[in-house]
């Protein structure tokens, strides 16, 4: 076996790779389990990927026949069902992990320097997730398929100038029909791999700048320990407790993610009363219908999604750990939290009066959030250097400014 | 513990959404043989007069527990591969209600409450003031009161067998329910067992780290 490695690593640096990356990777001690969901993505990638694959391998991407190739692969194939049900609940487990990723990034700050590259190619992956579930919605052929693609396809209509060519261009067509359908299953089918690409890069970034940590500051070696053994067993368990809800999903309860429209086959005549995303795109969706102008709906709703690249030029407090040591921020975020929900309960409803207005205000306060943050966050910073701050912060508050000025100097 | 709280939090928001089921009435669904023979009986008597049943096969009755003798009956000529569509063509049932009859193979999926959707809808027929007849739960149904609830005699004995034509129903649109709960059991259990000892084994592999001159990378 050493001779094997022996060969092998005088050809390709396979030992010094797996000591670099695993056994001697340094990882803060200190990381909490909200630090798993990085590794639980990754995971719900691949389930995603193999699962889709062997979908892939019996559906039928035409107009006539998608629907009926579903009911197949549900019914004929063997373990059909199971293959269905792993890749529409795995949908939903994907974006709950991301948005849980992203909300431990937010709470803890992590997009400050010099974690920028890695919020930023995150933020790219988020918007490929999206199209890809979007375009993956679109392919079992039901009422809201059809007419959930309709809808946010119509949006580009805003765009000036060429608003009505993109729509046609998009739908390869002048509605949703067949054309629309086999484009969005080659899609659908290639934008995985490019996600993996861009997860390939978000891992170079991680595995240069290293990762972040609940106090935001950067551990002493003594603090540091291996990836492998301690990581890896701590990812694995927190896998078995994803997968038994997964799992509970997948095996009892599967149509929670499916709406029963969508087992209605799609029909151009027939628009339902009632057209909803799925839950993971409610916010934004309620963001978008609380604008009563088309374009001005379509910016704040492509702003609400991007609006978060910026976040490490709107917040200026240089005070490490994000919420950790300031309680301002703290309470933003969980403002914020409470806002999605809001929007996201608003997003489920039928437009009417009330509601109307409650998510207009949760629009409001949402930007409103994020706009003051640049001053607020000063103004904590100044507020809580006077207050004082615990010693280890302030020394490497000192520290990062020392390096930044000795940069400035040479 | 918190993951789980988070999930299902961002969970419950869909749910909230889900239409009010309140005036559907009860009922418990139960694939035992008996009930699925019975509703069958009802769908392929009764419903395929104006429905069809495409995604599923005649052979897929046998595996409900139906004789074979049964199933010849309902299938007459046809191969036992044929799915199971209604004798009439697609047009004569449009010429006689304005529409096709929508399939019934998917539809305990395809409404909201499953089967107790179709339970209640196929209940709740109704004389109205005007001596016709109406459906309280889908006003203007074109489709007829063919159990004669409105006008029965033993309404409970109609209700019976509209539940088991749900229950029937309710097995077609997912005929791999019941494997799908028993083997979840043991994925569940299997799942459970090892998590447990990742945990463990977590624990132990973390305690060196209490050991003195241990720490460091």
């Amino acid at each position: 076996m050493s001779r094997m490695v022996d060969w092998i690593d005088r050809r390709f640096p396979l030992s010094h790779f797996i000591n670099k990356e695993l056994t001697g990777y340094p990882t803060p001690r200190n990381l909490s389990s909200w630090w798993n969901f990085g590794f639980l993505a990754g995971f719900v990638l691949l389930l995603q990927v193999l699962s889709g694959i062997f979908l892939a391998m019996h559906y039928k991407p035409d107009a006539q026949l998608a629907l009926g190739s579903v009911e197949h692969i549900m019914r004929e194939v063997n373990y059909g069902w199971l293959i269905r049900y792993m890749h529409s609940t795995g949908g939903s487990a994907f974006f709950a992990i991301i948005y849980i990723h992203m909300a431990r990034s937010l709470y803890y700050a992590c997009y400050h320097k010099p974690r920028e590259l890695m919020w930023w190619s995150g933020q790219v992956l988020l918007l490929m997730l999206m199209a890809t579930a979007f375009m993956g919605y679109l392919l079992p052929w039901g009422q809201m398929s059809y007419w959930g693609a309709q809808v946010i396809t119509n949006l580009f209509r805003a765009t000036p100038f060429f608003g009505d060519q993109i729509v046609v261009w998009l739908r390869g067509g002048f509605t949703i029909g067949d054309d629309t359908l086999s484009r969005f299953f080659v899609l659908h089918y290639l934008f995985p791999f490019l996600i993996m690409g861009m997860v390939f890069i978000h891992l170079i970034a991680l595995h240069y700048v290293k990762s972040s940590n609940p106090t935001g500051i950067e551990l002493a070696k003594n603090e540091q320990i291996t990836f492998h053994p301690y990581f890896t067993i701590k990812d694995l368990y927190g896998l078995g407790l994803f997968l038994i809800i997964y799992c509970y999903f997948v095996f009892f309860n599967p149509d929670f993610f499916i709406e029963a429209n969508n087992n209605i086959p799609a029909n151009p005549l027939k628009t339902p009363s009632h057209i909803e995303p799925e839950w993971y795109f409610l916010p934004f969706y309620a963001i978008l219908r609380s604008i009563p102008d088309l374009l001005g709906g379509v910016i704040a709703m492509s702003l609400s999604v991007m609006i978060f690249a910026a976040l490490p030029f709107l917040d200026r407090c240089k005070i490490p750990g994000g919420a950790r040591y300031r309680p301002v921020y703290r309470t933003l975020f969980y403002l914020f939290m409470v806002d999605i929900l809001v929007l996201g309960y608003v997003g489920a409803q039928p437009p009417n009066g009330v509601l109307m207005q409650v998510g207009q205000a949760a629009t409001f306060i949402y930007f409103l959030l994020f706009s003051l943050l640049p001053f607020i966050s000063r103004k904590e910073e100044k507020w809580l250097l006077a207050k004082g701050l615990p010693p280890a912060v302030l020394a490497f508050m000192e520290e990062e400014a020392a390096r930044e000025s000795g940069r400035k100097k040479s | 513990m918190i993951h789980r709280l988070c999930i299902l939090t961002l969970l419950t928001m869909s749910t909230l959404c889900a239409a009010s089921e309140t005036q559907l009435r009860p009922l418990e669904i139960n694939h035992r043989a008996d009930i699925l023979q019975r509703g069958a009986e009802t769908i392929a008597g009764v419903c395929m007069s104006c429905h069809d049943l495409k995604y599923l096969h005649y052979r897929d009755l046998l595996s409900i527990g139906l004789s074979q003798k049964a199933v010849d009956s309902y299938r007459g000529e046809l191969s036992l591969e044929a799915p199971l569509l209604s004798s009439m063509s697609a047009d004569q049932r449009k010429a006689m209600f304005g529409l096709v009859p929508p399939d019934l193979s998917m539809m305990a999926r395809a409404r909201e409450g499953g089967a107790r959707y179709i339970y209640t809808l196929l209940t709740s027929f109704h004389t109205t003031e005007a001596g016709g007849v109406d459906n309280s739960l889908f006003p203007g149904i074109k489709m007829p009161d063919i159990l004669s609830y409105s006008s029965a005699e033993d309404p409970e004995a109609i209700r019976k067998t509209a539940r088991e034509a749900a229950i029937f129903l309710d097995w077609a649109a997912d005929p791999h329910a019941d494997e799908r709960h028993t083997l979840g059991y043991y994925v569940l259990a299997y799942l459970g067992v090892l998590t447990l000892l990742l945990y463990l084994l977590k624990c132990r592999i973390w305690q060196r780290l209490d050991a003195p001159d241990s720490k460091s990378a």
